[in-house]
């Protein structure tokens, strides 16, 4: 069995038309803020059943990285993170449309999920079993050094002042530890609320500093009836454009490729980590979170390219690597197909099968975005009047979606006040959403890890990889923390908006 | 196979659709259910074994002339689920999928619950059982549970049972072990069977009690090394596996999914949706479906169901005891 075999699967019409439904309705629920794919393939689980198992896993895979291309549209336009993945895509891809160029940002973000979407499938057609062989060697203690590193990526994401930057990790970690702790079964700041024994909805409270804080503080400043952006000068990127997004992309298909691997950060993590990288590399830092392209272009990619490569732990090892990968295997399981180990050796044809169809997709979906980049940019034609209420709307009832708890929508609000006061004293969000992704993860596999060194933390420095990472973290954190505190003084006259 | 899928695939779709969209109303068998839509609430995210038990009984349920969707409303260990039922008005339109922790192990983890299993559900039937199965990584030099036990004697504290999270019966089952042979391994709790799986791959954890469905295609490819199942008898999926009771462990569990409804629903409807249910699990299709991923079917009667809960709560309830495993106080 080969790619050809599989690509001549792919093409039946019966699997073509399940790959277009896949790719059409993932970019819909990316598109509504709240509505992920897992709750999609939820629902669309049981349709699948009538379907044979290659149109199923194509239709459901196919939801799965559309919803990468559709969720950097909200978070584009009106600054509402339309999938977890896309957070960081509203710290520059919000202040390009600001400024005219939603266009623009639109069709790089649909550009570089392209690109790195034929390079993650490029990945898991000839790399997937020596990366998941890597990937299996991290075990609690190698997880605890990248969620380090991690925290030390958070610092690069703020653009005014270390401190506060430091403030929000610390809220950001706090707010991470509300709910059941893995290793005592023990309830934290839930106050007997067993809405909260899960923790905080982590889309809720990012749509809510967003979305919500952001409608809070433009009505907070402008009176009148039409929205203040600059005119769009024009719509499609232009060769400067391009060429500032080409290493970006071409970096944040290998980060997502490679994050992607790993089981539980996947899509989110690659994005925050390839903001990061683009940040530090570039030779104008302070340009991000104004419009840089770069910080619209790295992440999209990565996210894509993450959400892709996040297949190869289930496709090989038949372990699914997040929530998404979970159903899909509850999918097959229905089908008689149970994934494992013997799934590459068992079910060739279907490995290769879906690996055609995330070529096929990913052209489709370059298909489906691009016509539509002129349509939604008239978005900013409408009045804020009927804007706000509508996003509003579709901000409460795609939180509600999620767990279908109310109270969801109420910790929705209650961040949109919270991220409204943090915007009034310059306090950034981002650094506070990665501390709320990255604390419960580094506390578990810290705890584990410690619980299987039986208490010796020596154990954790000594695993090469998990030594490399730490070091690496360090490093960073010297580089960053030296420049930034000689700058403190000046960043007071940065924040302008 | 590739010729025949696409004509089917089409009409499937046409099919799924018009089925799920809850169109026309087929009268008939479903006399005395209720009318309108019955959703059968899972308080587990989709894709595990409970969420494929519901659907399949709806489906069929369905097929025979009730309208049943499944409704996801997980949190809190099913506590999130089971307490929206607990307080649903009690028609018979909304039931609950209620696994062995919702029933008989949660009550006597944690101190609130949110509900009672016993004065706030009536049970309709079990659908099935699921055993769990002891496995080792290869590095272990034990093919047998003697061998496991005398390594795990010769090496006191050093081997790590994982399990897929606090008060689970992967947990429990290696508690009742660690008690029954008198060895001492280190519990490590994961969130779900599926990162604790990684780890047991990777040698991180050197045993588990996972659920013989996910744990059986990694023993088949000779990943893990499968050394018992926890069920009284020998599963026919994994004929070769002895029990531990065979294995001269004296312990004993299996994980079991039923579905119950609110206390006060009316007798007649209980028993019409009763009927349904059983006859949905006795089906062919459901039948062969289930049994492909592991669940031995039961669908009894409500009596014996309730017999069960009453033993199930009274034998969980001195695991956790003994295992010191009571989360709050």
């Amino acid at each position: 069995m080969s790619f050809f075999d599989g690509l001549l699967v792919a093409m039946e019409p019966g699997n073509l038309l399940a790959c277009f439904v896949g790719a059409l309705v993932g970019t819909f629920v990316g598109v509504l803020p709240g509505l992920g794919p897992v709750a999609t393939i939820a629902m669309l689980l049981p349709i699948t059943y009538h379907l044979s198992p290659a149109a199923a896993i194509v239709m459901l895979s196919g939801i799965y990285y559309g919803a990468q291309y559709g969720g950097s549209i909200t978070a584009i336009l009106v600054n509402i993170p339309g999938e977890t993945s896309t957070v960081v895509t509203c710290l520059d891809g919000y202040r390009m449309a600001q400024k005219g160029k939603a266009g623009i940002a639109l069709s790089i973000a649909a550009i570089g999920s392209f690109v790195a979407g034929l390079f993650a499938t490029g990945v898991i057609a000839f790399v997937s079993v020596p990366l998941a062989d890597f990937a299996q060697q991290f075990g609690p203690a190698e997880y605890f050094a990248l969620m380090s590193l991690g925290l030390v990526g958070a610092v690069v994401l703020a653009r005014g002042s270390i401190i506060k930057a430091l403030a929000m990790i610390a809220v950001g970690l706090l707010l991470g530890l509300v709910g059941t702790d893995v290793n005592s079964g023990l309830q934290r700041l839930t106050f007997n609320l067993p809405q909260l024994a899960d923790g905080l909805s982590f889309a809720a409270i990012a749509m809510g500093v967003f979305g919500i804080g952001e409608i809070f503080s433009t009505l907070g400043q402008k009176r009148s009836g039409a929205q203040v952006v600059a005119p769009i000068e024009r719509l499609w990127p232009n060769r400067e454009d391009l060429a500032a997004s080409a290493a970006p992309i071409a970096r944040g298909s290998i980060v997502g490729s490679l994050l992607g691997v790993l089981p539980g950060g996947g899509a989110i993590l690659s994005s925050f980590a390839s903001y990061a990288l683009e940040k530090k590399l570039s030779r104008h830092p302070e340009r991000f979170g104004q419009g840089a392209i770069e910080g619209v272009a790295g992440p999209e990619s990565a996210n894509n390219a993450g959400a892709q490569t996040s297949f190869i732990p289930m496709l090989t090892l038949g372990i699914p690597s997040n929530p998404v990968m979970a159903l899909i295997a509850g999918g097959l399981m229905l089908h008689g197909i149970t994934p494992g180990p013997q799934i590459l050796a068992e079910q060739s044809l279907l490995f290769w099968t879906v690996i055609a169809s995330m070529l096929i997709g990913n052209l489709l979906l370059v298909i489906i975005n691009i016509p539509f980049v002129g349509l939604w940019t008239k978005l900013f034609k409408l009045p804020y009047e009927i804007l706000f209420p509508c996003i509003v709307v579709i901000c409460c009832v795609g939180t509600y979606s999620v767990n279908k708890m109310p109270f969801d929508v109420l910790v929705l609000g209650l961040f949109g006040v919270i991220g409204y006061g943090l915007v009034k004293l310059n306090f950034e969000v981002g650094p506070m959403l990665l501390g709320l992704v990255l604390g419960p993860m580094l506390e578990e596999n810290f705890r584990r890890a410690m619980l299987l060194a039986r208490g010796d933390p020596i154990n954790i420095i000594t695993r090469p990889i998990s030594a490399i990472l730490l070091a690496t973290a360090l490093i960073l954190l010297c580089v960053i923390l030296l420049p930034n505190l000689r700058r403190t003084r000046e960043t007071v006259f940065q924040e302008e908006a | 196979m590739s010729q025949a899928y696409n004509r089917r695939t089409f009409v499937g779709m046409l099919a799924g659709a018009t089925a799920f969209a809850g169109l026309g109303s087929k009268a008939s068998a479903a006399a005395s259910l209720p009318s309108g839509t019955i959703t059968i609430v899972v308080p587990f995210d989709p894709g595990g074994a409970n969420d494929i038990i519901a659907r399949a009984v709806a489906q069929h349920m369905t097929e025979t002339g009730a309208t049943v969707v499944v409704d996801n409303r997980p949190g809190a260990s099913g506590s999130v689920g089971a307490q929206y039922v607990a307080r649903s008005e009690p028609d018979g339109r909304t039931l609950l999928m209620a696994p062995i922790g919702v029933l008989a192990i949660n009550p006597w983890l944690f101190s609130q619950l949110g509900y009672d299993p016993v004065k706030d559900f009536a049970p309709l039937t079990l659908a099935g059982t699921v055993p769990n199965a002891l496995i080792v990584h290869p590095s272990v030099p034990a093919k047998t549970v003697a061998e496991l036990i005398a390594y795990a004697k010769a090496n006191p504290g050093k081997l790590n049972f994982a399990s897929m999270g606090n008060g689970t019966t992967g947990h429990l089952c290696g508690e009742m072990f660690k008690k029954a042979a008198g060895v001492d391994i280190l519990h490590v709790p994961y969130k779900g069977s599926a990162p604790a799986l990684k780890d047991l791959l990777s040698g991180q954890v050197q045993l588990m009690f996972d659920n013989l469905p996910t744990a059986l295609p990694h023993m088949r490819a000779e990943k893990l090394r499968g050394l018992a199942v926890t069920s009284p008898a020998r599963h026919p999926l994994a004929p070769e596996v002895p029990t531990l009771k065979e294995s001269g462990v004296d312990a004993e569990a299996v994980a079991w999914f039923g579905f119950v409804a609110p206390v006060k629903t009316p007798g007649e409807i209980q028993k019409a949706i009763s009927d349904s249910m059983i006859a949905a699990l006795k089906s062919d299709k459901v039948k062969a479906q289930l049994e492909k991923v592991g669940v031995t079917i039961s669908a009894n009667q409500p009596a014996e169901f309730a017999a069960l809960i009453a033993s199930e709560s009274k034998k969980w309830r001195q695991v956790v005891a003994d295992a010191g495993a009571k989360i709050d106080n």
